[in-house]
């Protein structure tokens, strides 16, 4: 066995080691992300010169010629360096951890910055309505599939494909209009914003309070767009889970209903969905895209959706970057975590 | 151990059970008005074809039927006796016990060695917790004295306690499986084991294996082993009676040497002459004509008339009730049981 290593390149034994692997393909997924970004951003119609002058004629009614040169002085870009040049200048600055400066929107001010400064809000409303999303969606799966064919999983899995099948977008206007207009049970500016004006950020109840106000409406959406995914799911996984063998042994045993609903079918027909949980992250961070535009809610994705509107290319490769990276990490930890639960996918090297 | 004698108490005593399954046709029958005495310490074998009901009986005993199951009719009195195999006087009908009484008499008073015990596991729990978890369900031993307990069963079932204890089941092979399997049914010396299959989709060698377990265990412990099985010769080897099932129903009962060496039902027959040996010659060797029966739409009189070579009028309108032939101890349900051994046995001794 030994001598079986010896004779192996240190490459051969690079490329078989698990860690390494893995590390390199996160940062190959992140080098193709990063590229294509970078040229998907330059290849859509208009760049931010072209935009903020199509902007400065349409809002004070300059000419063209006279909207170039003020467009020119306010940005002072050089947008005609060859693609290639820009590119590698670009992936310079990143190696060394400079995402460059916003054109458009903060002119100046680092990338870097920018996003730090409203990821904290996206992953925070993000991640609440997961959390909750995937807990009552994991529970009402289990209940669905416990009474299955009895009339309460009839109306759960109907309400659950009826409200998967309508879009986020339109799950915010309608609640929108029903919580805010009809019945006016929220008031509209808590629909607008991610804080009241005049709260400072803190460990105060106050502010607690306050955010998750803000977040309730929005919260409310994406709980609403993800939940009827999870309980499907989970309703088909605890059906097949009850007809193991395991599962009939298990009441042989004697096992009180409850240990056997949470230690032998709830960790087994929840495993697959703990995969999907990580892939979902990204899928919703992309989603926030739209919901925070509706919303006025300060992160990431308002951010995108005007840096989209401008063009400024710089803030939109962070943005794309930083999504990339949470996705690639939330990945990481969902393998870690499936592993801890799943002893049979467990990597035997790592075992005595 | 020797054979009890049919004067002492049974453990459990099965009376006009009646289970039916609910499928989109109709009601099926798969055990029909089954009487059977689950004696004191015996080992007690249901052989049968597939379909016949027996895994039915099985599961009915234990009430751990499916839910598309309702059994119809029928008690099932049990009894506990103290070490010495006095009768302590409790006794109950396990069909009136509520769930709480339900889950403490399963695993605890009968427990079952099932036929997939490669799935009998759960997959993310280690052998130690499964065991822990069902001896805490019981208010049994628990940690260094439970470890020990285990150890000790291990031993008897032929493990290295050590290797399994902490084990994932996917780290044990199907017939290590099936082994902890067995000692976890030995945890809470229950009086009653039922193996359901306990040697199928296991190789010849590791049937072997079980099967000097099996009867080792029968040795040195006091339990009423049921066996269910469609392997003849494991029967003959394990089992002190025997029970045909045919159709939901026993139609045949003796000890085994009377069962082997002079069966009387003609279902029995065919099951024995179905067998290849060694001394027989191939042309000998004959499989039952016909499939089972329809459960939904079952023949009228005896249920196995249109596949026996001996059915005459009166098998088609009555169905023979379980009766004495040779003797008191063995039982056939067949009205031509006289004829059934001289006409259909190839070669009598």
């Amino acid at each position: 066995m030994s001598k079986q290593l010896e004779n192996k390149s240190w490459v051969e034994r690079v490329l078989k080691h698990y860690i390494t692997r893995t590390v390199a393909k996160k940062f190959l997924i992140l080098w193709v992300v990063v590229t294509l970004s970078f040229l998907i951003v330059r290849a859509l119609p208009g760049n931010p010169v072209d935009i903020m002058v199509i902007n400065l004629m349409d809002s004070q009614n300059l000419s063209e010629d006279e909207a170039r040169t003020r467009a020119a002085s306010l940005l002072r870009l050089d947008l005609n360096a060859p693609l290639h040049e820009q590119y590698f200048d670009f992936l310079g600055n990143l190696v060394r951890g400079d995402l460059g400066e916003s054109y458009v929107l903060a002119r100046g001010k680092s990338v870097t910055e920018i996003v730090f400064q409203r990821l904290p809000w996206t992953l925070f409303s993000v991640g609440v309505s997961l959390l909750i999303s995937f807990t009552l969606g994991m529970f009402l799966g289990m209940l669905a599939a416990y009474k299955r064919n009895s009339l309460l999983d009839q109306v759960l899995t109907n309400f659950s494909a009826m409200i998967g099948a309508v879009p986020n977008t339109l799950w915010a206007i309608i609640l929108v209009l029903l919580l805010g207009v009809v019945w006016k049970v929220v008031p509209l500016n808590l629909m607008r914003g991610s804080l009241s004006p005049g709260i400072k950020p803190g460990f105060t109840l106050e502010f607690v309070v306050d955010l998750f106000k803000h977040w309730a409406v929005p919260g409310l959406v994406y709980v609403l767009t993800t939940l009827g995914g999870w309980m499907l799911a989970m309703r088909s996984n605890t059906v097949s889970v009850l007809g193991d063998d395991y599962v009939t042994v298990a009441r042989a045993r004697g096992l009180p209903d409850f240990r056997i609903i949470t230690a032998y079918v709830g960790r087994n027909a929840s495993l697959p969905s703990v995969t999907a949980l990580a892939i979902s992250i990204g899928f919703l961070l992309g989603g926030s895209t739209v919901i925070e535009f509706i919303f006025v809610y300060q992160g990431v994705g308002l951010l995108m959706s005007q840096a989209i509107t401008k063009r400024d290319y710089p803030v939109m490769q962070g943005i794309l970057l930083v999504t990339t990276i949470t996705v690639i990490i939330s990945t990481a930890i969902a393998d870690l975590l499936y592993g801890w639960l799943d002893p049979r996918i467990r990597i035997q090297g790592n075992e005595e | 151990m020797s054979i009890p004698s049919q004067n002492h108490p049974s453990t459990l005593s099965i009376r006009n059970l009646t289970i039916e399954y609910q499928v989109k046709r109709g009601a099926v029958q798969a055990v029909r008005n089954l009487n059977l005495e689950i004696r004191y310490g015996e080992s007690l074998a249901l052989i049968g074809e597939s379909g016949s009901g027996k895994t039915t009986i099985g599961m009915g005993m234990m009430r751990l039927l499916p839910s598309t199951a309702r059994i119809a009719t029928g008690e099932m009195i049990f009894r506990r006796f103290d070490k010495a195999g006095q009768a302590t006087g409790v006794e109950f009908d396990v069909m009136k016990l509520n769930e709480r009484e339900l889950r403490l008499f399963r695993w605890k008073d009968g427990a079952m060695v099932f036929q997939a015990a490669l799935n009998a596991f759960n997959p993310v729990l280690k052998i130690r917790d499964q065991f822990g978890d069902t001896a805490r369900a019981h208010g049994y031993l628990q940690g260094e004295a439970l470890r020990k307990r285990a150890y000790e069963l291990f031993g008897l079932v032929r493990l290295d306690p050590e290797r399994v204890w902490n084990s994932y089941p996917h780290e044990l092979s199907g017939g290590m499986r099936q082994r902890v399997l067995i000692a976890l049914g030995l945890l809470l010396d229950p009086p009653m084991l039922i193996l359901d299959e306990p040697t199928t989709a296991l190789d010849i060698l590791t049937q072997r294996n079980i099967m000097d377990v099996l009867k080792d265990l029968r040795g040195k412990l006091n339990f009423s082993l049921v066996f269910i099985s469609h392997d003849l010769s494991l029967a003959a080897e394990l089992a002190d009676r025997i029970a045909t099932v045919y159709a939901g129903r026993i139609v045949e009962l003796g000890n085994v040497y009377d069962t082997f060496q002079n069966p009387q039902h003609p279902y029995t027959i065919g099951l024995m002459s179905a067998v290849p040996t060694l001394t027989t010659h191939r042309d000998h060797v004959s499989s039952i004509p016909g499939s089972p029966p329809d459960l939904i739409d079952m023949p009228s009189g005896c249920k196995f008339h249109p596949r026996c070579p001996l059915a005459v009028e009166q098998c088609k309108r009555e169905e023979p009730p379980l009766i004495p032939t040779t003797d008191d101890e063995h039982l056939a349900a067949c009205w031509r049981w006289m004829d059934a051994k001289q006409k259909l046995m190839p070669n009598p001794k």
